[in-house]
Order: structure tokens, then sequence, then C-alpha cells
């Protein structure tokens, strides 16, 4: 009996470890090969479209269509060529991984959001077509509908990898109730980080103790803004990762300072949001993309700055969102994906998609939404691009330094050696 | 006897003449292999294959869209080795089986002895049903509640610390509790399915072994010692090697819904960190080789757990 129910367990055992062995290729053997991504609808070529929109960035579905969704149907609804699928598979990874599952069992989605963050790796691992393949003699005069100093974040190699759809910047939403009855004026508090770190002490007066302000998820993004404000860099321009400068160090010591004075939310992704929309806290530092979600769920009155400038020197926020990448490996795929892109990138088209908050990285002259003058005060000031993570292990540089931009900020280690530390993982994850 | 087994294998004699072919004997003897053929090729396709295919993609440089791939050799596991994040996943491992494995194996007895006594009364289904809805609730939708519970600001957890006196804590986001919320949520999540098998070892105990010991004047925790916990060590045993296998899975869920890892990695442990180098970081050959140093590690825990605990295991 001993020996058998042995054999029965080391069997289950040995299983079961197989099992957790495997997962991995568990994974890659059973992606996705149930549909494939093309097939004819009547006339129209049908394409797939992976995208986020299904939940706006960092809020709560909405009941009404969002104009990704809008857009996608308006498309469907006057082409006689191209029949556009929308996915959303999830956020951005989720996205992604979605993607490259479908890719590796040769379902190949022809069009993907893809984030700035990660342009290298679309290139050099994920075989994104640069649109002047795709475009042909149409490129030039579809393209000159974007704003020159927009067309440059979303080139490598003097190709242009994708559409810059999805085109933000982080900016400051705040609590103006809360403000008001703290007595302090926003235009004041907002103007400097001495300032702003004075204001939320008073602030912090009317809210029972509570930190006052949270900095959204991706905290290596606004990071970049508050460095580069200072005089420091994240990445040079020979790709060198370069965050241990005094400048950078000095930056960071000041997130570092306000979380000291009990005044930094260090509450997790999931928490920050809502911490601000239930009014606990009273400033949120996130996307200008999350505009449109906030002002409908926000019971207060929601104002929006600029991001506060170091002393005298000039602000250089980061730009950011994500590009449409034509990722199809079939002609007719990629001619279906460019119509699609055209209508896009129309005046119709873009009408539609400037309902979300993002900004207009066009020359139409469109209207923007309330609030979203701090984001166009500093895309006037001149975005800089987000950080263009280099190589094959891109995505884990950016979470690498991500998660000691959050270690700093909280003090769980101290700012040299955290920047130092950050650069020796760093580099030797981008080689 | 194991003569005699040879000698009949196929259900003819070893010393018997040999007969000529017969559709018959041929259905005979392989009609057992074809009965279990269906769950042999489904365990050859879905865990031996993905296991020697692991393996073989832990020596490339991959991402499942290149046409090629790079040969690197033991790359991926020497850069492992210098990896800080390897580590550091290493360390939250280890505490998750230090603490788990103990709360998954006795929390359950103990909740199962306390429910034995009621076993005829309508409140034990009532308690088995509490125990063990969690277990099929979607992570994704105990989440929510979860991370309400745990919110800095607005959570329940807090504003009973503050009606209390105590001062705020950031549960998630603070490295010293986060790993403990998500112990707390995992055994929540996953308590009901070990409390289950422990009824029903208890259950499977005679009633006349309980019964004779209670005549010669034994007390409840002479028999409890003496009876009870060696008749349903069998279920215990299967209950630890289960459990020390699959703890480091069972946490995945809370980790990437509550802390997506956080604060700082502190509650990244190697499965996640498994799940993050091949699905956010698109390095197969990494997670390959991290897949590959798992499937050893558990191979060895659970060769230890039968060299030294098995035999204190009576198998009746």
């Amino acid at each position: 009996m001993n020996e058998i129910s042995r054999r029965k367990l080391v069997g289950a055992g040995a299983a079961v470890a197989a099992g957790l062995g495997g997962i991995t290729a568990a994974s890659a053997a059973g992606a996705n090969r149930s549909q494939p991504a093309v097939r004819a609808q009547g006339e129209k070529e049908e394409i797939t479209f992976y995208h986020i929109w299904g939940t706006p960035p960092g809020g709560t579905p909405s009941d009404s269509k969002h104009p990704a969704e809008q857009l996608i149907e308006a498309f469907n609804a006057q082409s006689t060529t191209t029949q556009v699928n929308g996915q959303t598979p999830g956020n951005y990874f989720e996205t992604l991984q979605k993607a490259q599952a479908d890719m590796a069992a040769g379902n190949v989605p022809a069009l993907v959001i893809t984030p700035w963050s990660n342009i290298h790796y679309a290139v050099e691992g994920l075989g994104v077509v640069p649109l002047e393949e795709v475009g042909g003699d149409e490129f030039e005069t579809v393209f000159g509908n974007v704003k020159e100093n927009v067309r440059s974040l979303v080139q490598l190699d003097g190709q242009t990898v994708g559409m810059p759809f999805a085109f933000s910047c982080p900016i400051f939403y705040y609590n103006a109730d809360i403000l008001a009855e703290a007595g302090v004026d926003p235009d004041t508090m907002f103007a400097t980080w001495e300032s702003l770190t004075e204001g939320m002490k008073t602030v912090q007066g009317v809210l029972d103790g509570n930190p006052v302000i949270g900095i959204s998820y991706n905290k290596d993004w606004p990071a970049q803004t508050i460095i580069q404000s200072n005089g420091g860099r994240v990445i040079n321009d020979d790709g060198e990762f370069v965050v241990d400068s005094p400048e950078s160090a000095e930056a960071m010591q000041t997130i570092a300072d306000i979380d000291a004075a009990g005044l930094y939310d260090r509450g997790v992704s999931a928490e920050l949001r809502p911490s601000f929309v239930g009014g606990s806290t009273a400033i949120f530092v996130g996307s200008v993309a999350s505009l449109g979600g906030l002002i409908r769920d926000v019971p207060f009155t929601l104002g929006t700055s600029p991001f506060p400038t170091f002393g005298d020197k000039p602000r250089k926020a980061s730009s950011g969102g994500s590009f449409i990448g034509v990722y199809a490996r079939e002609d007719a795929q990629r001619a279906a994906a460019w119509e699609f892109l055209k209508f896009a990138l129309s005046e119709e088209g873009y009408k539609i998609w400037m309902q979300t908050g993002y900004l207009n990285a066009t020359t139409y002259d469109l209207p923007i939404l309330e609030g979203q003058e701090a984001a166009y005060v500093q895309l006037d000031e001149g975005l800089t691009s987000e950080t263009q993570w280099p190589g094959a292990r891109a995505a884990e540089a950016q979470v690498t330094w991500g998660t000691y931009v959050e270690r700093i900020w909280a003090n769980d280690i101290g700012v040299e050696e955290g920047l130092q530390e950050a650069v020796s993982e760093v580099e030797a994850i981008i080689g | 006897m194991d003569t005699v087994r040879k000698q009949t294998v196929g259900g003819m004699s070893a010393t018997q003449p040999r007969r000529g072919f017969s559709w018959y004997r041929l259905r005979e003897q392989s009609m057992p292999y074809l009965l279990v053929a269906p769950l042999l090729i489904l365990i050859g396709v879905f865990i031996y294959y993905p296991l020697f295919y692991s393996s073989y993609l832990s020596f490339f440089d991959w991402n499942f869209v290149r046409p090629d791939k790079d040969f690197v050799g033991w790359d991926n596991y020497t850069r492992l080795l210098d990896e800080p994040r390897f580590r550091r996943s290493l360390n939250a491992t280890w505490i998750y089986i230090v603490a788990l494995v103990p709360i998954q194996v006795f929390l359950p007895l103990g909740l199962a002895l306390l429910l034995w006594p009621i076993r005829k009364s309508r409140m034990q289904g009532a308690y088995r049903v509490m125990l063990f809805s969690p277990t099929v609730i979607a992570f994704s939708v105990a989440a929510v509640m979860w991370l309400w519970i745990f919110n800095p600001l607005q959570g329940l957890l807090n504003h009973i610390l503050i009606d209390f006196g105590y001062s705020r804590v950031n549960w998630l986001s603070d490295r010293d509790t986060a790993i403990w919320c998500v112990i707390i949520v995992a055994t929540w999540k996953t308590i009901g399915f070990n409390l289950l098998l422990y009824l029903a070892a208890l259950e499977a105990v005679p009633g006349d072994y309980i019964e004779a010991a209670s005549l010669d004047g034994a007390n409840h925790w002479q028999i409890m010692k003496s009876i009870r916990f060696p008749l349903i060590t069998p279920t215990f045993f299967f209950v630890l090697v289960t459990t020390v296998i699959s703890v480091n899975d069972d946490v995945f869920g809370a980790i990437n819904v509550l802390t997506d890892g956080g604060p700082f990695e502190s509650t990244t442990n190697i499965v996640y960190y498994l799940y993050q180098q091949g699905f956010r970081y698109f390095q197969i050959g990494a997670a390959s080789a991290v897949s590959v140093i798992v499937f050893f590690a558990t191979v060895l825990l659970t060769w230890v757990q039968f060299r030294f605990v098995e035999k204190h295991v009576h198998y009746g």
C-alpha cells in the first residue's frame, strides 16, 4: 500500500511540477489559434485593430461608446473596401501581449496601439511596418496634417513608425473646492515646486492630515518631466542612461522631501485615482487623457495646471501616449490598414477622436476640452519625447527605472544611492 | 508473486507454445493502451511537451515573433544569477512558502476539526459555503472588495484602526505590510479547498475505532491524537505536498490584482517574475530558464517531503 501511494503521489507531484515548469511554453502552445485575424466579409477586406479604449485610461466604463469605437464605426460606415474590427484586450501591456501571442500563432493583427516608449521594440521585436512603406505616394499628403514637432516623436532612423494617435502629457489635476477651503490660490501654488510644497502644507490642514498629492501610475513618465525641468536627462543623445546627475538628484529629492513632509500619497496605482475622486487627496498628477473621465467622475470643481517649475528654469514636459502601428504582413491587409489610418487622420476622423481628452496632434483647428489648456501650455513650450527605451529589453528597463522612482519618492532608498543603483541595474538591462 | 506475474503477462502463460495471429488477442492486448491513450496524449501535449519545449527555449533569445531564434547557450541562466530582480523574487518566494504553507496546511485542518463535531447540524453546510465560496469567486471580482478594504484613505481596515486610535497604514504600498496582505488574500481564496479535503478525510475515519476507544475510556484529545489524526495523515501529507507545489501559484492572482508585484517589487515571487519576463518583457528565453529552475526546485522540495515526512504517514 505504501509503495503504491508513493508512486501515485510522486507521479502526481511530478505532473504538477512539470505543469509549473512548463508555464511559459504551455501558454505559448495554447496561444490563441482559434480565429484567423483575416477573413473576407463580402467585398470588404477585414482587419483587426487592437486598442486599449474599452475603458478610459484610469477610469470606469462609460455609458456611451468610447470615441475610439465611434471612430471605427464611422469609418466602417463610409468605407466600401475595408472593415475594421476593434478589439480591446486590456491595458497597453495586455494589448501587446495579445498582439504578440496572435503574431506567434500566425494571426497577425493589422493595427495595434503601441506605447511610444516601446517604439524600439516595435521595430526590432515586432516588425512594425514604416508608414512610408504602407502609404506609398499618399504618405506625405496624409502626414502633412500632423504637427511637425509631433511627427518627429514617432520617427526612428528617419522612418515613421506609426500614426501619433493618442498624444498626451502629464498634468496636475486639483480639487478646486478643497484649495478654496484652504484659502490657497492655485496659480500661485502651482507656480514652482517650492510654492507647491508650501501650499500643500496649508491644504493638508483641511484634509485631516491626509497626504495631499498622488502621482499616477507609470511614475517614470512624470519623473522624466520633473528631471528634465531641472536640467537633467533620463537617456542622453548617445542612448546612455544618465539619471545620476546632480540636476536629476535635486529634482528627485524634491518629491522625496514632499513625501517626508507627509504630503505624498504612497498608495498603489489602483488606489490613487479613487482617493482623489473621493476627495481624500487634493492633487492628482496624471495624463491629460484622463481629463474626460475625471470631469465625468468627480463630484467637485476640477482644476488643471501645468507642472510647477524649478525656480526660473524652463519647464520641459514629456509627451506620451501611443501610436497606431501597422503590423500586417500581407499587402491587402496593409492597404486596408492605410485606408483606416487615412480616415483617422482626416479632419472628420480626428474630430471624433478629440472627444477623449488627448491632445490635438494635427494642424486642424479643433475645439479643445475645458481643462486641456494646461497641457497645451506644455505643448507650446516644446514637449520632449517620452523616453524611448532602447534594445530588446526596453520594457524591463522602463519598469526597473519606474520601481526606483517609486522607491526614491517614497524614501525607501536615498536619492543618491537609488539613482546610482538604478543606473547600474538599467545599464545592465539595456546593455 | 513477481515471477508469476511476468509469466502471465498478456493473459497467457510464458511456457505455452506460440500461436498464430488473432484479432481477438490483439484487441485484448491493446485495449488497456487504447483506454489510457487519450489521457497520455493530453498529458503529453499539455504537460510534457511544454516542459521540454520550455527547456529548449531556455537556451535561446527569442520573443515568439522574430523569425529567428538566437542560440545563447547558458546565458539566460547565468544572467539570472546576476539579476538583482531575480534574487529579490527568490526572497519573496521563500517568504510565501514559509508563511503560507503552515497556514494553508494547519488552518483548514483546525477549521475542519471545529466543523466536524457539528456535522449533523445545518450550520456546518452554511460554514462550508462561507469558507469555500471564496475559492470559486474570480480574483478580479474579489480584488475590488479587497482594494476597498485595504485602501489607505477610504478603506474599511484603516477606518477601524483610526476609530480605535491607531494611525493609518498604507497596507498595499508599504513593503512591510503588502506581502502580508497578499498572504491574507491568498489564504482567504484557497483555504476552502483544503478544508473540504480534511472534512472528507475525517468522514472516512471508521466510526468503530472511535466507538471502541470511547468504550475504553479514551477522552476527546486521546481519540484525536491516537486515532483521528493518524488516520487522516495521508490526506495531511497530500495537502502538504500539493500546497508546497502550488503555494507560489496561489498568490499570483493576489499579486497581479492588488500590488502588481510592488511596492518596490517586494511582493514579486518567482512565478510573477516569470510572468513578467515572458509576457510583459517578452523575454521568452529568460522566462523559460526561470520555469526550468522552478521545475527542478519543485521536484527537489517534493523529494525532500517524501524522504523525510512520508515515513510518518499512516496508510492504514
